[in-house]
């Protein structure tokens, strides 16, 4: 078999798309640009000072000359000299404070004075259909911009987002690679779907994972109720708009390259027994239990330490990265184009992830009043992931608990097994079915707009904006035929899928802008706007594939017709929306918004629903009372309240569906069922959440330091749950009902500061969440379960009125039984059966009886620990010195546990497992040991049942990203036609300090958001190094 | 130009707006209940998929063989670390096993009730009509008899509850139960074939109902009831196979003895239990190993030994490469592995085909000879008709001792040994508790059973608390 074929085939697949992409971005009316070359000119010198805002010389300013690369900074006492066009126009720029921009014209001689920027408060938003300036924002909105995660070695920008924005939480789900996680606005808004609705450049349901970070100008993200009303259907919970990057007008050609490669590590491994250690706590299993020891712990075969599974899996990951955007512009057109190639290999064997993806965005002014706009978004993306998620068949479960004492591989090349012995586990060697798998998932995926603008009065503009969004999704599964491995498969077959999908958005909208008298200032957005959602696939499977190799893994191949599916789905959605946006002096500051929607997914009646929001502000630094206070120097208090919708839920669940292909026999004979796979509900309708927030914007030392605080309540009603399941009522699906309510309330805050003094710049900020989670209302006062651990089913998390979703839940422990006489004198247990049987002995778990009814039985359950971090905050350090920048970037949550249930099994002496290193140290004896139980085969007294002995603490602080660059001198890279060159070294993951025993305290989801934290051996984060650069030209 | 714009604008927002017809959709390639139940099509799909649950592995694909391993005749073996509560009577109710198959089960109702409800309103064939809703009857019957044997009461969920959208009930009494599915096997009973076409095999029939409903009469201590409805089974066309190995292998597993089996099929939907009475070397999961008692419960020289175990010295053609090889001692723990479960394919593997028996003639046999003799009868024309099946001497005034060893030989591994147990012993002809006290080795060792507790398993504790109180725990639990 030729291994390197699979990877071929990626490759193969990748180099189609890449002449699909060429083909495209050849035929695609590309603007013509040309920097505009006028009449000759003539060269004159110039000189001059740069003054910072107190008349002191600025050193290290740049200025810079638009349209050549002519430039220069100023010296230690703030002057310059260069020699340029006499029609030139000098762009003088430094860190912290407002570009200038000066008209050469018959001067020679220039005093320039710099102003600190104020950007932070003029800066401009994007807050949907439109922009905003922040000063006059009424809303929670917070703006990430693209230089903060350029170049970072992550898949996508949602982990990029990570600790970036007060109030956003980005939930890592492991560190697979590809794997973004989950981003959670002000909480967990829901228990079914609570993922923010996402717009990339004006088109709503895209992927962030799509975008290459690098293209990114800004993300801004739409908190409150207020900001997101505008897009009332989905906006429940959250809106996240990625804006790229533009060409401007009247620019020359610019190439910029970036270009990074690095490496990654596992930063930890979970100590487990060696073979010798192994056999014996075996061994002492059965003597304690009175029970003849099974021979295979006698046979010195297994007892010779062979393999650490779990280095033989994690082996080293690669992350590369190369891009090239060009950009441009001329009097009537700008484009910026952009192509680049990520790829990330994990540390596991058979993990990847593969993105190839191009961009074009253009405008063009058609005359005063008319411009279009467009956006490209082509990707290619080729992922395979591994499982590490089953507490029963996962690859980094498995090889913490394969036999040690086991090779990698037998003398005679074929992978050790677990078939030699009962006693070792129903495990497939990891490295084998690693090795083995071959999985790939491609997807080719476009997103782009048509934008065109008619200015029909001053002010006035009408617009439109079509857009499609599509992808079409190729699944490939093969499995080979497995003997002599434990879970054997005796057939191979492959599974092939193919889906395509395709999204078609039509907003139509009017704006108005005006100012009255210099104080009315009136914003009006309104418009109406439908997006379809159609998909449509289909896929096959064969049996027995005489030939396993790789160029025979075909369709064609296989032997036996195991099945083939297809099905179409189709959903829409229609709505009206408006926002009226008045600022009265630049004082007091009103926005009302209204959205009503249409939604397919519910039924004929229910299908609207209306969403409306206001908010106040007032920008009390502009009072005339308030001129004195002289170190505020900015006051801003804003307060709203607005509803929002979800219907992120399946459609037609108003229908009673029966689908065919229930399978059965009759004397050897194929037949097909038909079954009701889902209980209707007539009345779904929308979800809805209320929230109120209360925000404070206030600026320090001339805007030097920033702060800006919210607090905010969100209610959700009538949240869409399946709701808890008798089984009497059989395995049909439950549909969704509005049933329920949930509060997440919470204090957001971010605080920026920062300086320039002489060549050093730099600038601290942080900010912090502290949210709170309620279920305030669930059916009947009932629980929702969630998924069961391992082979025993335990149940870990529930969700409770009363409670945060997904709180733990089980029983409490109190140590361990040292003696016969403490169990016969122990309260907990005094009616207990179990104690007066016998089964209950020293070295076995004391468990609290809650109930006090002297036994301890599945009433002694209770809420035991809360998934939900208390805060979760972020710290950002960046300091520049002249060419050198360090930026460093620390990520915290606190005030959380993990429910360590790979530990639970781990020290568990009951399976037929590899258990943990500190299982050594079990109860052997009285007085030795009160945190690990005592060897035996049996689960008399179920020492580790779901309890909090397992619960930790999961606080953390990690230093995220560390970046150190230098810049070439100018004077260097200008003489090579280089504008800017920068080159970097980053560190992700860098350390870690947490008390967490486990591999990685970040877990995430693992089951929708009904489980949190819970440690099922997933796919850690790795520790990776990367160097790279940047080149303009 | 002002008319201009108020056109334009009209003219956009209207062409989308007053269009809501954007956000009509419909279920492609799937029907609604409102669709569905059109034809005879309809009323066979739906019937078929009645039986699909049984196959799965959380029913009779495993779990539901868990119910027998406190029987006497096996160690659990496996490594399932929770069976150990259930075989030594120290599970509490949270103990997954209790679990499992409680859903599926419910399906198969849930489906049957669908059946029930909707097919006597379709036009379509009498016969065939007659046959998809007794098919329901019995499919409903035969749930609630698992249900009733393990947990006892349990919700009874009926045409009506589905209608009422009724799912947490609390639990029927053990007479509800028992009434409930007499009424369904009686009129399964009357509305089935006698038997079934080719194409059909594995269909429940007359027989089927008739067997299950004289082995309920038999529990409820009927025994006129279950000799009458027994011997309508004896006298149908059931016979016993000629070689009682023709019940176990995959070329004569649907012959008439058959009464019912769960179907299998390789590459279609196959049944796990295969895999898991297995030895691990031999490509299985290694459950359920026969124990030395039960060994040597057969008489000496009797053939169905050799169809009912693996024993040290048995060569097994396992196929393909491995062709002719000797079961070994060191293959399970016990030294013996169950082998009615299992045959193999010539090209190597296990053969997934291979059915899971659930009730045979030799049974329904034993059913009538225990009700006979026990209401003071002979019953030695139907324990001897097994007997002789497999070369044994005939007895005579055979007794309930003789019909204890019987059903322990002919029926081993087949699920029955614990509730056989149970029902003997609520009878006062067995000691449940001094038989399970018994020392069977080292992996068997004694096990104290509690009279009343351990007669039944306990309710799911999972249903208990999703029930919110409606569901109430067994007593002792």
């Amino acid at each position: 078999m030729n291994k390197t074929l699979p990877i071929e085939r990626a490759m193969r697949r990748c180099l189609f798309a890449f002449q699909l992409l060429a083909l495209l971005a050849v035929c695609l009316p590309l603007t013509a640009v040309s920097a505009a070359n006028g009449e000759a000119v003539r060269d004159v010198t110039i000189r001059g000072t740069i003054l910072d805002e107190t008349g002191q010389p600025l050193p290290g300013a740049t200025v810079t000359v638009t349209g050549s690369s002519a430039g220069t900074v100023s010296d230690i006492d703030g002057n310059f000299s260069l020699t340029v066009p006499d029609d030139a126009t000098l762009v003088v720029s430094f860190i912290g404070y407002a570009t200038q921009t000066i008209q050469v014209g018959n001067q020679t001689e220039f005093t320039i004075q710099m102003t600190p920027d104020e950007t932070s408060l003029t800066e401009v938003l994007v807050v949907g259909y439109g922009t905003q300036e922040k000063r006059d924002v009424t809303g929670a909105v917070s703006s990430v911009k693209g230089t903060a995660i350029q170049n970072l070695p992550v898949s996508g920008a949602a982990q990029a987002l990570q600790g970036r924005a007060a109030g956003v939480n980005v939930v890592r789900n492991g560190g697979a690679p590809g794997n973004q996680g989950s981003i959670r606005i002000r909480g967990t808004g829901t228990l079914n779907n609570a993922d923010p609705l996402i717009i990339i450049d004006g088109v709503p349901g895209g992927n962030l994972n799509d975008v290459n970070p690098n293209n990114i100008e800004s993300i801004e993200i739409l908190k409150d109720a207020s900001a997101s009303a505008i897009y009332g259907t989905r906006a429940a919970n959250g809106v996240v708009i990625v804006t790229t990057k533009r060409g401007d007008f009247d620019q020359p050609l610019k190439f910029e390259l970036n270009g990074y490669t690095g490496v990654s590590n596992a930063i930890k491994t979970i100590d487990v027994l060696e073979a010798p250690d192994l056999a014996l706590l075996k061994r002492e299993r059965y003597t304690n239990d009175g029970l003849a020891i099974n021979p295979i712990w006698e046979n010195p075969a297994y007892q010779t330490q062979q393999t650490n599974w779990q280095e033989e899996l994690l082996g080293q990951g690669t992350t590369q990265n190369v891009d090239l955007t060009l950009t441009g512009g001329n009097k009537n057109s700008s484009f910026m184009l952009s192509g680049g190639y990520f790829e990330e290999k994990g540390m596991i064997t058979n993990s990847n992830f593969r993105r190839l993806s191009f961009r074009l965005n253009s405008d063009h002014k058609i005359n005063d009043r008319f411009k279009i706009g467009q956006n490209l978004q082509l990707v290619s993306i080729d992922q395979v992931s591994p499982n590490t998620l089953s507490a029963q068949t996962g690859v980094l479960w498995s090889a913490i608990r394969f036999h040690p004492g086991l090779p990698v591989q037998n003398p005679d090349g074929s992978y050790s097994s677990s078939q030699i012995s009962g006693e070792f586990g129903d495990i497939n060697n990891p490295i084998f079915t690693q090795e083995n798998l071959d999985n790939n998932n491609t997807s080719h995926k476009l997103l782009g707009n048509v934008q065109a603008e008619y200015e029909l009065l001053e002010g006035l503009k009408v617009r439109a904006n079509f857009g499609l969004e599509g992808a079409i999704s190729d699944g490939s599964n093969f499995n080979i035929i497995v003997n002599d491995q434990i879970r054997a498969n005796p057939r191979n077959s492959l599974s092939r899928s193919y889906n395509e999908y395709y999204s078609v958005l039509a907003e139509y909208f009017v704006s108005y802008d005006k100012v009255f008298a210099d104080l009315h200032k009136v914003n009006f957005v309104g418009g109406y706007t439908t997006q379809t959602f159609n998909s449509d696939g289909f896929s096959a499977s064969k049996l027995d594939f005489i030939d396993e190799s790789f160029d025979q893994r075909f369709l064609d191949v296989g032997q036996t017709l195991n099945s083939i599916n297809g099905g179409k789905s189709y959903d829409a959605l229609a709505s009206y929306f408006g926002r009226v946006a008045y600022d009265y002096d630049e004082r007091y500051l009103v926005t009302a918004t209204f959205r009503s929607d249409g939604s397919s997914k519910f039924a004929p009646g229910n299908r609207w629903g209306y969403f409306p929001a206001f908010s106040l502000g007032w920008r009390v630094s502009e009072e005339d009372f308030f001129q004195n206070i002289g170190f505020i120097s900015n006051l801003k208090v804003t307060g709203g309240w607005g509803s929002l919708g979800n219907q992120n839920v399946p459609g037609l669940q108003y229908l009673a569906l029966i689908s065919s292909g229930r399978r059965y026999s009759f004397g050897g004979n194929q037949t097909v069922g038909a079954a009701q796979t889902r209980i209707p509900n007539l009345n779904i309708t929308w979800e809805s959440a209320q929230m109120t927030n209360f925000g404070l914007d206030i600026g320090f030392l001339e805007n030097r330091l920033l702060a800006n605080f919210n607090y905010f309540i969100k209610n959700t009603k009538d949240m869409l749950i399946a709701p808890p399941t008798i089984g009497s009522i059989g395995t049909a699906q439950i549909p969704n009902q509005n049933i329920g309510e949930l509060r997440n309330q919470g204090l957001e805050m971010e605080l920026v500061f920062r300086e320039t003094k002489g060549k050093l710049f730099y600038s601290v900020s942080g900010n912090a969440s502290f949210i709170q989670n309620e279920v305030t209302q669930l059916a009947d006062g009932n629980f929702i379960g969630s998924r069961l651990y391992g082979r025993s089913s335990q149940e870990l998390s529930r969700t409770y009125e009363g409670f945060p979703i997904a709180s733990f839940y089980g029983w409490r422990a109190d140590g361990i039984y040292q003696s016969n006489e403490e169990i016969q004198s122990d309260a907990n247990i005094a009616n207990y059966p179990r104690r007066t049987a016998g089964l209950i002995q020293p070295g076995d778990v004391r468990f609290i009886d809650l109930n006090n009814d002297g036994l301890i039985d599945e009433t002694d359950r209770e809420v035991i620990g809360n998934p939900h971090p208390k805060v979760v905050y972020g710290l950002n350090a960046e300091l520049g010195y002249g060419n050198f920048d360090l930026s460093l970037f620390f990520l915290g949550n606190a005030g959380f546990d993990i429910y360590n249930a790979d530990r639970m099994q781990g020290i568990d002496p009951t399976y037929p497992f590899n258990m943990y290193a500190e299982t050594i140290n079990r109860w052997n004896g009285q007085g030795s040991t009160n945190e690990i139980p005592r060897m035996t085969t049996k689960r008399d007294n179920l020492n580790h049942r779901t309890s909090d002995m397992f619960l930790e603490r999961g606080d953390f602080f990690r230093l995220k990203n560390m970046v150190l660059g230098y810049t070439l001198p100018e004077m260097l890279t200008s003489r090579i036609g280089v504008t800017r060159a920068r080159f970097y070294v980053t560190g992700q993951n860098v350390f870690i300090l947490t008390g967490y025993s486990g591999m990685d305290p970040e877990l995430g989801y693992t089951d929708g958001n009904l489980q949190l934290n819970a440690d099922f051996a997933q796919y850690p984060q790795a520790r990776s190094w990367t160097i790279g650069t940047t080149i303009t030209f | 130009m002002k008319k201009t714009i108020l056109y334009l604008l009209l003219s956009g927002v209207l062409l989308g707006a007053c269009d809501d017809s954007i956000l009509e959709t419909v279920p492609y390639g799937q029907s609604t209940s409102s669709q569905f139940w059109r034809n005879a099509d309809d009323a066979i799909a739906a019937a078929n998929a009645m039986y699909e649950p049984l196959v799965t592995h959380d029913f009779y694909g495993h779990a539901e063989h868990t119910f027998d391993i406190p029987s006497d005749d096996q160690f659990r073996a496996g490594d399932h670390g929770e069976d150990q509560a259930i075989e030594s009577f120290t599970f509490d109710a949270g103990n997954p096993q209790l679990y499992y198959s409680w859903r599926h089960k419910y399906e198969v109702i849930s489906r049957a009730n669908a059946v029930l409800i909707n097919v006597p309103d379709i036009s379509m064939d009498q016969s065939l009509k007659n046959r998809t809703l007794g098919e329901a009857h019995f499919l409903r019957g035969f749930m609630y008899w698992r249900l009733m044997v393990i947990y006892g009461g349990t919700p009874l969920i009926l045409e009506a509850d589905v209608l009422a959208n009724e799912y947490n009930k609390p639990k029927a009494t053990m007479e509800e139960m028992q009434a409930q599915i007499a009424a369904d096997l009686s009129i399964a009973a009357d509305l089935l074939p006698e038997s079934h076409g080719p194409d059909d095999l594995g269909r429940a029939h007359k027989g089927s109902a008739r067997g299950l409903l004289a082995k309920l009469y038999l529990y409820q201590e009927n025994f006129a009831g279950a000799i009458q409805v027994g011997q309508q089974v004896l006298d149908g066309p059931y016979p016993l196979a000629d070689d009682f190995g023709d019940n176990f292998r995959v070329e004569t597993q649907n012959n008439p003895e058959m009464l019912f089996a769960v179907q299998s099929l390789q590459g279609w939907r196959e049944n796990n239990h295969v895999i898991y009475s297995t030895p691990r070397p031999w490509g299985g999961w290694d459950f359920h190993e026969p124990v030395q008692d039960l060994i040597d419960e057969f008489e000496e020289g009797d053939p169905r030994l050799d169809y009912t175990v693996y024993k040290p010295g048995d060569m097994v053609d396992l196929g393909g490469s491995r062709g002719l090889t000797p079961y070994t001692e060191d293959l399970s723990s016990t030294g013996y592995h169950f082998r009615k479960y299992s045959s193999w394919r010539p090209q190597g593997g296990l053969n997934m085909s291979h059915n899971n028996p659930i009730l045979r003639t030799a049974d329904v046999y034993l059913i009538v000879a225990e009700a006979k003799i026990r209401s003071g009868q002979n019953g030695d024309a139907e324990i001897n008709a097994v007997r002789q099946r497999s070369g044994r001497a005939p007895l005579t005034n055979a007794t309930m001792e003789h019909l204890i060893h019987e059903r322990r030989v002919e029926l081993a591994g087949e699920n029955q040994r614990h509730q056989d147990l149970i029902r003997w012993d609520r009878a006062g002809i067995v000691d449940i508790v001094a038989i399970y006290q018994k020392d069977l080795g080292p992996l068997k060792p004694p096990r104290t059973f509690e009279r009343p507790k351990h007669y039944l398993f306990a309710i799911p504790q999972r249903e208990i608390d999703l029930s919110n109180g409606v569901l109430t725990q067994n007593p002792g639990y």
